[in-house]
C-alpha cells in the first residue's frame, strides 16, 4: 500500500475505485462534501450523553451491500481492558455535520458490559442488539439506507 | 570493586532521575501505538503486524544488544545512543504514521529498549560496585516505578484530552531530561572490567551459558512471566464485563497502585537481599504469584481485584530488583553482565508472550476463573523450581 494514500478510507475510495475501473468515456465524478458523508473508520464514538466510549474500527456488510453491524473498540486504560464489540448498525446514529460527536451509539457502556467480545472473523459475530429495538431512524436497513 | 573515585557526588541523584525519566519514556510507547494507529485509519491486521514486529525484534535483539553493551567501553554512550533512537522512533510515529516510518519506529524502539535496560544496570553496577548493588537497584526500581505511575496518569490524560500524537511528542520530549541525567552521572572511566576484550569471547560465553545458576534462574524468570503477564489483561477483561462505565477507573487503579507498592517496597527488597540473602527475597516475590492467582479467581465484584493487583506490586518489586542483581551475582568477575541480562530478558519475553496467549485461550475455553487458577498454578510451579533448584548467589 502506498503510504501517501494510506489513511483515506472513505466514501472517496469508492469514488476513486469507480473512476479507476471505468472504461472511457470517463465516469462522472461527484463531489460529496464532508458535511454529507463521513469517514468513519477510526472515528470516536460517543454514548447518548456525549461521552466518548470508543472508536469505530470495522463494519460488517451483508449480501445486499447493507451494513449490518459496526465493530467498536472500547479502549480501556493504557490498552488494558480494551475490547472489540460488534453492535447493531441501527444502534448507531451518524451526524456528519456535527463536529463534536458525529457518531453516537445509542447504548451505554453498562448495557454492553456483558456482551461477548468480537474476536474471530470466521465465526458468527456476536452483535449487540438494542432492547427495545432502536427506531429513531427507519430500522430496516434494506429498505431505507442511512444517508 | 570497579569504582574508580572519579565520579562526582551528584551521580546517585542523577541515576535516580535517569531511572525516573526512562520509565516515563517507556510508558508512553507501548499502549498508545494501537490507539494512535487506529485513529489514523490503520486496519486491525496492520496494527497487529506492527505490534508483533516490535515484540519479535525485542525478543531476538535481547542477547545481541547485551553483547553490544558488554563490548562498549563507555556504557553511557551506548545508553545515549539508545535514547536518541527512542526520540527518533517517537518523532517518526508522531510525524508520519504511515507503514514504513511506523515499522522503522517499532524496530528502533524495540532494539533501543533492549540496550537501555542492561546499560542502566551496568552503569549502576559501575557506580556502586557489587557490595552496594542491592541497595542501588532498590532505588532504581523505586524511581522507575514512580516514573511509570506518574507517566501512566499523565499520558493517559494526554491521550484522552489532547491526542495520541501528543503522547508521542511528550515521549520524545521526556528523552531530553533523560539524556541530561545520563550525562550528569559523570564521566568516570567506564567499567574497564565490565568490558569484553575481543569481539567474541567464546570461552567466557561457554562458561556463562553452562552456569547452572543462570539456567536455573532463566527457567524461574520464564515461569514467573508465564504466570504473571496475563493476569493484568485478564483482570482488565473481567472488570470491563463487571463494571461498565467505571471500568477504566478501576483498571487505572489496577495499573497505578502496584507501581506505588513497588515504589514503597523496592529499597527494602534491595536491602534485604544484601542483608539476609537472595533466596528468601526471591521466594517471597515468587510466592505471591500463586496467592494472587487464587485471589483473582475467588474475589467477587469489580473493586476487590485492585487489592490482588496491589499484591502484584510486591512480586514486581522483587523481580525488578533481583533480576539485575542476580545477573550481577552470576557474572561477578567476568565481563558478561549485559549478555546475562539479555539472556534473562529473553526468558522474560518468551514467558510473557506465551502467557497472554495461554491465558486468553484458557479464559475462552474454560472461563476466566479457571485461567486465573492455571496462572496461579504456574506461579506455584515457578516458586517450587526456585526453591528446589536455585542456589544462593550472595557472596560474603
Amino acid at each position: 500500500m502506498s503510504p501517501r494514500y494510506f489513511g483515506t478510507i472513505t466514501a472517496c475510495i469508492a469514488l476513486l475505485l469507480t473512476a479507476a475501473a471505468a472504461d472511457p468515456p470517463a465516469a462522472d465524478v461527484q463531489h460529496v462534501p464532508p458535511s454529507q458523508a463521513l469517514a468513519i473508520l477510526g472515528h470516536k464514538v460517543a454514548d447518548p450523553e456525549g461521552k466518548d466510549i470508543g472508536r469505530l474500527i470495522d463494519v460488517l456488510v451483508d449480501l445486499n451491500s447493507q451494513p449490518q453491524a459496526a465493530v467498536i473498540d472500547f479502549g480501556g486504560f493504557m490498552g488494558v481492558g480494551s475490547r472489540k464489540i460488534a453492535v447493531q448498525w441501527a444502534a448507531l446514529h451518524f451526524a456528519p455535520d456535527d463536529a463534536k460527536h458525529p457518531i453516537t451509539l445509542n447504548l451505554t457502556p453498562d448495557q454492553i458490559k456483558t456482551a461477548p467480545e468480537y474476536k474471530d472473523v470466521a465465526r458468527p459475530a456476536p452483535v449487540v442488539v438494542a432492547t427495545p429495538p432502536v427506531n429513531d431512524t427507519p430500522a430496516i436497513p434494506a429498505s431505507s439506507p442511512k444517508p | 570493586m570497579p569504582r574508580d573515585g572519579t565520579l562526582p557526588a551528584r551521580s546517585p541523584r542523577a541515576l535516580d532521575l535517569l531511572n525516573f525519566f526512562v520509565a516515563d519514556v517507556q510508558t508512553g510507547f507501548g499502549p498508545f501505538v494501537a490507539v494512535y494507529l487506529t485513529t489514523h485509519k490503520w486496519t486491525q491486521v496492520q496494527i497487529g503486524f506492527a505490534l508483533t514486529l516490535g515484540t519479535v525484534v525485542a525478543m531476538i535483539s535481547q542477547i545481541p544488544a547485551g553483547a553490544l553493551v558488554d563490548a562498549a567501553h563507555n556504557k553511557r554512550m551506548v545508553a545515549s545512543g539508545a535514547l536518541i533512537a527512542v526520540i527518533v522512533a517517537a518523532l517518526l510515529l508522531a510525524i508520519q504514521p504511515t507503514i514504513l516510518p511506523v515499522m522503522t519506529a517499532q524496530v528502533l524502539h524495540a532494539f533501543a529498549s533492549c540496550v537501555l535496560t542492561p546499560a542502566i544496570a551496568a552503569i549502576s553496577l559501575h557506580l556502586v560496585g557489587h557490595a552496594a548493588l542491592g541497595e542501588r537497584l532498590g532505588r532504581n526500581a523505586r524511581f522507575a516505578s514512580i516514573g511509570n505511575g506518574l507517566a501512566a496518569a499523565v499520558m493517559g490524560a494526554t491521550g484522552t484530552y489532547l491526542s495520541s500524537r501528543a503522547v508521542f511528542l511528550l515521549t520524545a520530549a521526556l528523552c531530553v531530561p533523560a539524556l541530561i541525567s545520563l550525562l550528569a552521572i559523570g564521566r568516570g572511566q567506564h567499567a574497564r572490567r565490565q568490558t569484553t576484550v575481543g569481539a567474541f569471547d567464546w570461552s567466557g560465553l561457554r562458561l556463562l551459558f553452562s552456569d547452572r545458576r543462570l539456567l536455573a534462574f532463566a527457567v524461574c524468570v520464564m515461569l514467573f512471566h508465564l504466570s504473571n503477564a496475563a493476569m493484568l489483561p485478564l483482570v482488565g477483561a473481567t472488570v470491563t464485563m463487571r463494571a461498565g462505565h467505571i471500568a477504566n477507573m478501576i483498571i487505572a487503579a489496577c495499573i497505578v497502585l502496584p507501581q506505588a507498592v513497588v515504589a514503597v517496597c523496592s529499597p527494602w527488597v534491595g536491602r534485604s537481599a544484601t542483608l539476609i540473602g537472595r533466596r528468601p527475597v526471591l521466594l517471597l516475590g515468587w510466592a505471591t504469584l500463586p496467592l494472587r492467582g487464587l485471589l483473582l479467581a475467588i474475589l467477587p465484584g469489580p473493586w476487590l481485584p485492585i487489592g490482588a493487583q496491589a499484591l502484584g506490586g510486591i512480586s514486581a518489586a522483587v523481580f525488578g530488583v533481583m533480576f539485575p542483581l542476580l545477573a550481577a551475582d552470576i557474572t561477578r568477575g567476568t565481563s558478561h553482565f549485559n549478555l546475562c541480562m539479555g539472556a534473562l530478558g529473553l526468558a522474560m519475553c518468551l514467558g510473557a508472550a506465551l502467557s497472554t496467549t495461554l491465558g486468553g485461550w484458557i479464559a475462552d475455553v474454560a472461563g476466566v476463573q479457571v485461567a486465573f487458577v492455571c496462572l496461579g498454578l504456574i506461579g506455584l510451579l515457578a516458586t517450587l523450581v526456585l526453591w528446589l533448584v536455585m542456589p544462593e548467589t550472595r557472596r560474603e
